[in-house]
């Protein structure tokens, strides 16, 4: 019987077996196209879709890696669906090192604020018209690979919309399995690959993992496939035990706190530690090193972001709290 | 006992006094300043001079510096510590090398000393600091570093005689080894070959990790080994400690890619590593590999990139050449 043929750019999958091509989502000054990189992986057997994407902010690489290193563990003979793998999303952006494309000019450019996308916006809203419209086409499921700025970063979000979109979407995050969860009211995030997909009825999860730039570790990559291998355990595509990971840490919401104070700054707190309204966050100096004051919590919770220092500026975000931990 | 002005700092014996710079003015005409610490003992003695940031985003020194000076007692030094943690100021608030003022001239500081009064902006802020250094300074240490957290080596300036031995001296008190003793034809225009030329005993250390990639660990035990050197120059009259014979190497080789695309390493800094060995791996975007890199002289590795993204010609390695062990801590 013939399959369902799908097509993501010049990514071309009939039958099992892997096929590689890229993805045209715009086009640079020069007239040369902008393309991104795609990876197809199907198997023998039809099943879900799972479609990962990384790098939607150019600079949280660790994603990229995960991607990889499960495209290198799949065997499309014992695979049961297709994985459709779109490891670098937002690609000039990843070619700098920076969170959002060097040729985005007025709008801001922030690629995960900008989905389904506009075919006649400004640049990061046609990249997204372009990234959308296959995924909403083919993808069953949706996990999308974001960090923050240290390498003990390690929590995931799941669109919490309710109904089977909400459930599966749950059960996803709970193979993966980070203790810090926040099941998103579909009420925070719009414009992110998350919540439209969700919204169109597809579940899906984003994780938070590594730290930007050069700024993870090969522990943490592994471990991210470890625990999207489950992921596809999880949803029927590889054969084998699903872990379990246990209880769960699930939050009401976050809280991004800014730093209304600049300086040097040393943080005493690491992702994961749980602190209360006060708790000091970390250590100002200034200039000449002299003590310049403490960061306090503005908010108990736990810990999903720190800034790392060693300067900070104003407006800069000092942490990220996830609010009103409790294990589920 | 001399009085030491370097800016709006003016020394005073027993105490610490804090003061700003003017290396320069901003484009709005306001002045471009940079911290200044001085601590002066109460009795005479050499003048340690100490500086960080000369590349914007090596902060890991500026950290050193500032930990190092807390513990500090003024009323139990000989002579004067001298510290300007954050030379390139505006490349550090930008984190990045250089100064994101600097225009046609490149702009790396550590290629721009002497300095010259009527250069392009950062040979000015070197000509700035360089006429303060040299007046002032017995000994020089200058901190830098390369790209990852494991960074730990040394150089000091090779003027025969003098400069040489007691820049040795020094790194042997810091103790981070392999150490390379400067031949006088390399790093022309760096503030350390600069004050070797001048008499001055110099040592450069390399510690930590660009941006945020230091250890708090590479802070406190920087900040120590720096107490010790302030020991070894006479500056604190307490036992120096012995942390062995250096690693020496005759000049280093700096590697630059051949390919562009993602990278990951497959060696560390200290390591040995043989020509032709693996140093580490391209892949494509796809996460298919592309070549293996390899060493192109046999060494020791001073520095790696971490990638994990870098283009062709990117600095891949830095690799110490001969290394070998001094035959005695008197070289």
């Amino acid at each position: 019987m013939a399959m369902k043929e799908i097509v993501v750019g010049t990514a071309i999958s009939k039958a099992a077996g892997r096929k590689k091509g890229s993805l045209r989502i715009g086009t640079l000054p020069d007239g040369s196209p902008m393309e991104i990189p795609v990876v197809i992986v199907r198997g023998s057997k039809p099943g879900p879709v799972l479609w990962l994407h990384g790098c939607v902010h150019g600079n949280e690489y660790c994603g990229t890696f995960i991607i990889h290193e499960m495209l290198s563990r799949l065997r499309p003979a014992a695979l049961t669906g297709t994985v459709v793998a779109l490891p670098a999303l937002n690609i000039t952006a990843f070619q700098k090192g920076q969170r959002m494309s060097p040729f985005e000019g007025f709008a801001g450019g922030d690629l995960n604020r900008n989905f389904p996308g506009d075919a006649t916006g400004t640049l990061t809203q046609q990249m997204a018209y372009a990234i959308y419209k296959p995924l909403k086409r083919h993808a069953t499921h949706l996990v999308d690979f974001h960090t923050a700025m240290t390498e003990d970063v390690a929590w995931a979000l799941y669109a919490d919309v309710g109904g089977k979109t909400g459930k599966e979407s749950e059960k996803m995050a709970r193979a993966f399995g980070y203790r810090s969860t926040l099941p998103a009211p579909p009420t925070i995030l719009g414009g992110s690959a998350l919540m439209t997909a969700a919204k169109d009825g597809i579940p899906a999860m984003i994780v938070e993992c590594g730290g930007k730039g050069p700024a993870f570790t090969q522990e943490a990559m592994r471990d991210g496939a470890d625990r999207l291998e489950n992921i596809l355990r999880a949803l029927g595509m590889v054969k084998g035990a699903v872990v379990d990971h246990g209880k769960l840490n699930y939050f009401s919401n976050f809280a991004w706190v800014h730093a209304t104070k600049g300086g040097l700054f040393q943080r005493s707190v690491r992702c994961g530690d749980r602190i209360e309204p006060g708790s000091v966050l970390g250590q100002y100096y200034d200039l000449h090193g002299r003590p310049n004051g403490e960061a306090l919590a503005p908010k108990g919770g736990i810990v999903l972001a720190i800034h790392p220092g060693p300067m900070i500026g104003s407006g800069e975000t000092l942490i990220h709290i996830g609010l009103d931990p409790r294990e589920v | 006992m001399a009085t030491i002005e370097i800016g709006s700092a003016v020394s005073r014996a027993g105490v610490r006094v804090d003061g700003m710079l003017k290396v320069a003015d901003l484009p709005d005409g306001q002045p471009m300043q940079i911290p200044v610490t001085i601590v002066q003992g109460p009795a005479d003695g050499p003048v340690l001079w100490l500086h960080g940031c000369v590349h914007g985003n090596e902060y890991c020194g500026a950290y050193i510096i500032q930990a190092f000076l807390r513990g500090l007692d003024p009323q139990a030094l000989r002579g004067t510590v001298v510290a300007l943690p954050f030379l390139n100021l505006t490349a550090s608030q930008r984190n990045q090398r250089m100064s994101p003022f600097e225009g046609y001239n490149v702009g790396d500081l550590n290629r721009c000393f002497p300095g010259k009064a009527d250069g392009g902006l950062t040979d000015q802020i070197g000509h700035v600091v360089w006429t303060h250094l040299k007046r002032h300074a017995t000994h020089l240490v200058d901190f830098h570093t390369a790209l990852t957290a494991d960074t730990h080596w040394s150089l000091v300036a090779g003027h025969a005689g003098k400069v040489r031995e007691h820049g040795l001296a020094m790194a042997r008190a810091f103790g981070y080894s392999p150490c390379l003793p400067t031949p006088t034809d390399m790093l022309a225009g760096s503030a350390m070959m600069a004050a070797g030329a001048a008499g001055i005993p110099a040592l450069i250390i390399e510690a930590g990790g660009i941006g945020p990639a230091f250890t708090p660990e590479t802070v406190r035990e920087g900040a120590d080994r720096l107490r010790n050197v302030a020991r070894q120059v006479g500056v604190l009259a307490e036992k120096v400690v012995d942390h062995g014979r250096l690693t020496l190497v005759s000049s280093f080789a700096w590697c630059k890619s051949a390919h562009g695309g993602l990278f990951k390493p497959a060696v560390r800094c200290g390591q040995p590593v043989k020509k032709g060995g693996v140093i580490g791996t391209f892949f494509d975007t796809h996460g298919e590999k592309v070549a293996d890199e390899r060493a192109p002289a046999t060494g020791v590795v001073l520095a790696i990139n971490p990638g994990p993204l870098l283009p062709q010609g990117d600095i891949l390695v830095h690799i110490g050449l001969e290394p070998r062990l001094e035959t005695a801590a008197t070289e």
